[in-house]
């Protein structure tokens, strides 16, 4: 017997026990996941008309499916209506639909087992169940023996999981290939990088994987799986800030203006799957989009002073690393937005993790400055070494950095002095300083191997 | 009747359309590890001090080498035992010849609740097994048509029941446990080869739910000139997963953490079996609730007709989380090499160690004998401001370098201080004082700051406060420009209750608008700020007057 015949005879027989028709196993699902936690699911199945009215059920949606979204397509069928029906199937629900209706009710005698059964009627089920057995009014188990409840059926519309119906009234019998889609949340996509810095050559390898994570309910099996690099959410609110209240350091030093090979869709770029994949619920999948070997990358450091203040104690510089993403000595590569983490050989040439950043989408031919986290060898003091009142507007400042380095090797610190508010001058500095913008100063202070470096710079503010 | 056939017929269809996919990828499951490597770094952003045992906010980087013979075909490679902490987005596997196609890694482990939610998805035949008061048992074919919330709804050719609502003792018998879940957190991989071949495969991952900090165990000499210091790394694992004999290394500095949140481990739930309102006649209502009182030995589980069943066991997770870790292990003292990483700075524990579940451990850090110290009493004044005694901080002060006998990276971290009390054979070493670092390198000044006893006091009198009108003339070279709003004096005194002479240091935190203009004792500049520094001589108190003026 193939596996056809029996197929279709289940197929028969379930369509005899329930009114309307459960689809077959060879479903193709398409899925386009966005960045921010919102997937378009393509559902495309064959589906059997009866001709006229009839009910059509999608079990596995989606359970966090939005039902406003939903769109039927199919040749030749009409929506009369869709419903959700989000009403779980629960012990406590079944008994609340049985109002009014009536159950078996099977005592069992605790001494000999035997059990005498009784046709009762559902009164109410506030805070315990009353039932009406003949012309006697009881409250089901008051007396803690045990009585067994059984129900005809399951209601309608009460289900394990959030399924979805529609109504359709077909033009003719047959079955038909039918297109459902619909928006959903629970899943999800975000890029993470791995990249070994190589310190000796000043390189790095990258490797980028997309990961999705399914939270949604339901597992999509076999799915044919795209990515869109970008949110084209613009409805509801949402902010973007940093995690302290401070202003995030910029990454993205110069924004690329080269273009990809990948596909688009708009202003978005594509990251189809190459293969077929079953997302199953509450899985975390990374499937590879990115290797690059041998990129020019440059380790430096970076301390930013956020007001003419002092600090009590030396405070560490950033430890940031310079790569660019274009054609030429670069990734070579757009990069959509996620976590990059930096991995470093040790001693032994065990790779080791030396800290992450997370980065926005960026277009090919940029340059990233990335931050790792603190050099524990190198440290910045600014110091307020005097401050004096030029008039009830008009402030001098004189501001010491003393900057300093543990390790064997001569370094360069991006210092920058925010917080220029006003119109803030420098009267006089032991080295020259470039004004990124109007509210920061910066030096690049060399200090060498085991050593310290000072830098004195006087402020005039008015304000 | 036909229900029944029909039935049996769909689970044969399933039996044989599932076969060719089981074929498409096979499940095989990676050796053991034969090789572990735990790195551990600390919380980012716990600045000092020490973690608390019962959440760690730091992490690991864990690497794993297992051994896989793979046949050619398409396979779903399994790596478990894992920790539970993963970070899924993190792992990264080399030394498969054809790379992976995909990594996945499942949050929810095998559970009770997972084999009905799975039993009820597969509509997979269970036996409901039902004994009665007086012992007899019967069994039952069914489905489960829901395990909805909590609740077990089923469907037996008698009808539609839910699950030990009737008070009878009642269970399901599983056909098989086809849930596709693992018992140990696994993350597992895709890949395809063409020949046969047996792969040393490397996973590594960055776990949650580890830490360590450095603990210093300082002791002061008798003549309180020099101390020893002792340092230990205390690394601790938090994750329900040991790592035998394994390679362990701390790295010490602080990293950028951007990852977020992370899907927790799900360990899954007990089968609860809710059931339908069960308020009987005999219940008083709500809002007059009387705890009830039990004679001794009484045993409410036991007895309690009606209330238990529906009452949810702890979840597994739940009971884990409250398990206390009161496992220290210390570890000899051979003490840990450090190199640089980057910009950080790697310490590797000397031999192989296991980095076991819920522990935590000790590894030497350093021992540095004979560090001179200075000992200064501290106080920090606001002019303007009148204070009653107080007593002054202690800093041990010393620098980071050869000649203090340190000159080594010393990680953030608490510090215990001990003193010796008494002398001769009464003498007992005794904990003076307790107080954190931060991380400090070569060269730096190292500062560990104390609770001053009584014995030494500060007071401060602002004993004139006057509108400069016409303003004064110039002070001991200062001059006072116009606009000057007050002209003040502050006394200060510092009294030494001690048979020695102390040192002080007083610093002054002017405002902006503020100006120091004379004092009686020329001070010294440290931050930005005047510091008078005092040697009080044993048993005697030192007083002086600065004078400060606030312009408008």
């Amino acid at each position: 017997m193939s596996i056809r015949t029996i197929l279709a005879a289940s197929c028969a027989l379930v369509a005899l026990q329930s009114a309307p028709p459960a689809f077959a196993q060879d479903k193709a699902l398409a899925i386009t996941i966005y960045a921010d936690d919102l997937a378009l699911v393509q559902d495309k199945r064959p589906v059997d008309v009866t001709g006229g009215r009839q009910r059509i059920e999608f079990a596995g949606v989606s359970a966090q499916i939005r039902p406003e979204t939903v769109s039927l397509s199919a040749n030749g069928v009409t929506i009369v209506e869709q419903n959700f029906d989000f009403d779980l199937l629960t012990p406590a629900k079944l008994m609340e639909k049985a109002v009014g209706s009536v159950v078996t009710i099977v005592r069992v005698n605790p001494a000999t087992g035997e059990e005498t059964r009784e046709q009762a009627e559902v009164l109410a089920t506030n805070n315990g169940v009353v039932l009406k057995i003949g012309e006697r009014i009881e409250v089901l188990r008051d007396d803690g023996l045990p009585v067994r409840v059984i129900f005809d059926k399951v209601p309608e519309n009460l289900r394990s999981r959030p399924t979805l119906s529609v109504t359709v009234d077909g033009d003719r019998r047959g079955s038909r290939p039918a297109t459902l889609s619909y928006l959903t949340s629970g899943l999800g996509w975000r890029a993470d990088y791995v990249a070994l810095f190589d310190d000796a050559s000043s390189k790095i390898d990258v490797q980028g994987w997309v990961t999705l994570t399914n939270s949604s309910g339901t597992t999509y099996d076999n799915a044919d799986t795209t990515l869109v690099a970008g949110s084209p959410l613009r409805a509801g609110g949402g902010y973007q800030g940093s995690q302290y209240g401070r202003p995030q350091r910029p990454q993205l030093v110069t924004a690329g203006t080269e273009t990809g090979d990948r596909e688009r869709l708009g202003d978005f770029y594509l990251y189809p799957l190459a293969e077929r994949t079953t997302i199953a619920n509450m899985q975390t999948k990374q499937v590879s989009f990115l290797d690059v070997h041998g990129v020019p990358a440059k380790n430096g450091y970076e301390f930013r002073n956020y007001w003419m203040g002092t600090q009590e104690e030396p405070q560490s510089a950033k430890t940031v690393y310079r790569f660019a993403t274009g054609s030429a000595d670069g990734l070579g590569d757009q990069l959509p937005a996620g976590v990059l983490r930096f991995y470093m050989r040790d001693k032994q040439g065990d790779p080791q993790f030396i800290g992450e950043s997370t980065i926005d989408h960026t277009p090919m031919g940029s340059t990233l400055s990335v931050s790792t986290g603190d050099a524990f060898d190198v440290k910045v003091k600014p110091v307020v070494e005097k401050r004096e009142r030029l008039s009830s507007r008009r402030w001098r400042t004189t501001m010491n950095y003393t900057l300093s380095n543990a390790s064997p090797r001569a370094v360069t610190v991006a210092l920058q002095q925010d917080g220029l508010w006003g119109d803030t001058r420098i009267q006089s500095e032991t080295m020259r300083s470039t004004r990124p913008n109007a509210d920061m100063a910066e030096w690049q202070v060399n200090v060498p191997a085991n050593g310290t470096a000072e830098l004195t710079v006087v402020f005039d503010s008015s304000y | 009747m036909r229900i029944a056939h029909s039935r049996r017929i769909l689970l044969a269809a399933f039996v044989v359309l599932s076969a060719p996919i089981a074929a498409h990828a096979q499940d095989l499951t990676a050796s053991a590890p034969v090789d572990v490597s735990v790195t551990v770094y600390r919380d980012p952003f716990r600045s000092k001090g020490g973690f608390d045992l019962d959440n760690l906010n730091g992490f690991a980087l864990i690497t794993e080498t297992r051994r896989v013979v793979l046949m050619p075909g398409q396979h779903r490679l399994r790596f478990e035992g894992v920790a539970d902490g993963i970070e899924p987005a993190s792992a990264i596997v080399t030394g498969l010849p054809s790379g992976v196609i995909e990594k996945n890694r499942d949050a929810a482990l095998l559970s009770p609740a997972a084999l009905v939610d799975a039993a009820e998805a597969q509509q997979g035949r269970v036996l409901l097994s039902r004994t009665a008061p007086n012992g007899i048992t019967t069994r039952r074919e069914g489905v489960i048509r829901s395990g909805a919330e909590g609740g077990v709804v089923f469907e037996t050719p008698d009808g539609v029941e839910a699950l030990r609502c009737s008070g009878l003792a009642e269970t399901v018998t599983f056909e098989s446990t086809r849930t596709g879940l693992s018992a140990q957190p696994t993350l597992s991989v895709l890949t395809r080869v063409n020949q046969r071949i047996e792969a040393t495969v490397q996973l590594s991952y960055l776990a949650r739910g580890f830490d360590w900090a450095a603990d210093y165990v300082v002791s002061l000499s008798p003549d309180g000139r020099k101390l020893d210091v002792g340092g230990w790394i205390t690394l601790a694992n938090g994750n329900g997963t040991s790592f035998p004999n394994a390679r362990v290394q701390i790295v010490a500095g602080r990293l950028n953490r951007d990852s977020g949140e992370i899907e927790p481990i799900d360990f899954g739930r007990p089968i609860l079996a809710r059931c339908w309102p069960r308020g009987s006649t005999s219940d008083t209502p709500d809002p007059v609730y009387i705890e009830r009182a039990y004679p001794l030995g009484f045993e409410p589980d036991r007895y309690s007709s009606r209330d238990y069943m529906a009452m949810p066991a702890p979840p597994a997770a739940m009971a884990m989380a409250e398990s206390k870790m009161d496992d220290v292990v210390v570890t000899g003292a051979r003490r840990a090499k450090q190199e640089d990483l980057g910009d950080l700075k790697l310490y590797r524990v000397p031999d192989r160690s296991t980095v076991a579940s819920r522990q935590a451990k000790q590894v030497r850090l350093l021992d540095s004998l004979a560090v001179p110290i200075s000992r200064v009493y501290d106080f920090d004044l606001n002019p303007n401001n009148t204070i009653e005694f107080q007593p002054m901080e202690v800093i041990l002060r010393t620098q980071n370098d050869q000649a203090s006998n340190l000159g080594i990276p010393l990680p953030s971290g608490r510090v215990s201080v001990f003193e010796t009390a008494g002398s001769g054979a009464t003498s007992r070493r005794l904990l003076a004082g307790e107080t954190s670092l931060r991380d400090l390198a070569v060269n730096e000044e190292t500062e560990f700051l104390l609770s001053g006893g009584a014995a030494v006091q500060i007071r401060q009198t602002t004993e004139s406060r006057q509108r400069p009108d016409p303003p004064p003339a110039d002070v001991k070279g200062q001059t006072i420009r116009t606009g000057a709003r007050f002209n003040m004096i502050d006394l200060v005194e510092i009294t030494n209750a001690h048979p020695f002479p102390i040192q002080a240091e007083v610093s002054v935190y002017l405002a902006d608008n503020e100006e120091l203009v004379r004092a009686d004792r020329d001070p010294e500049r440290k931050n930005g700020r005047p510091v008078f520094r005092v040697t009080v001589p044993a048993n005697e108190s030192v007083e002086f007057r600065y004078q400060t003026v606030e312009y408008n």
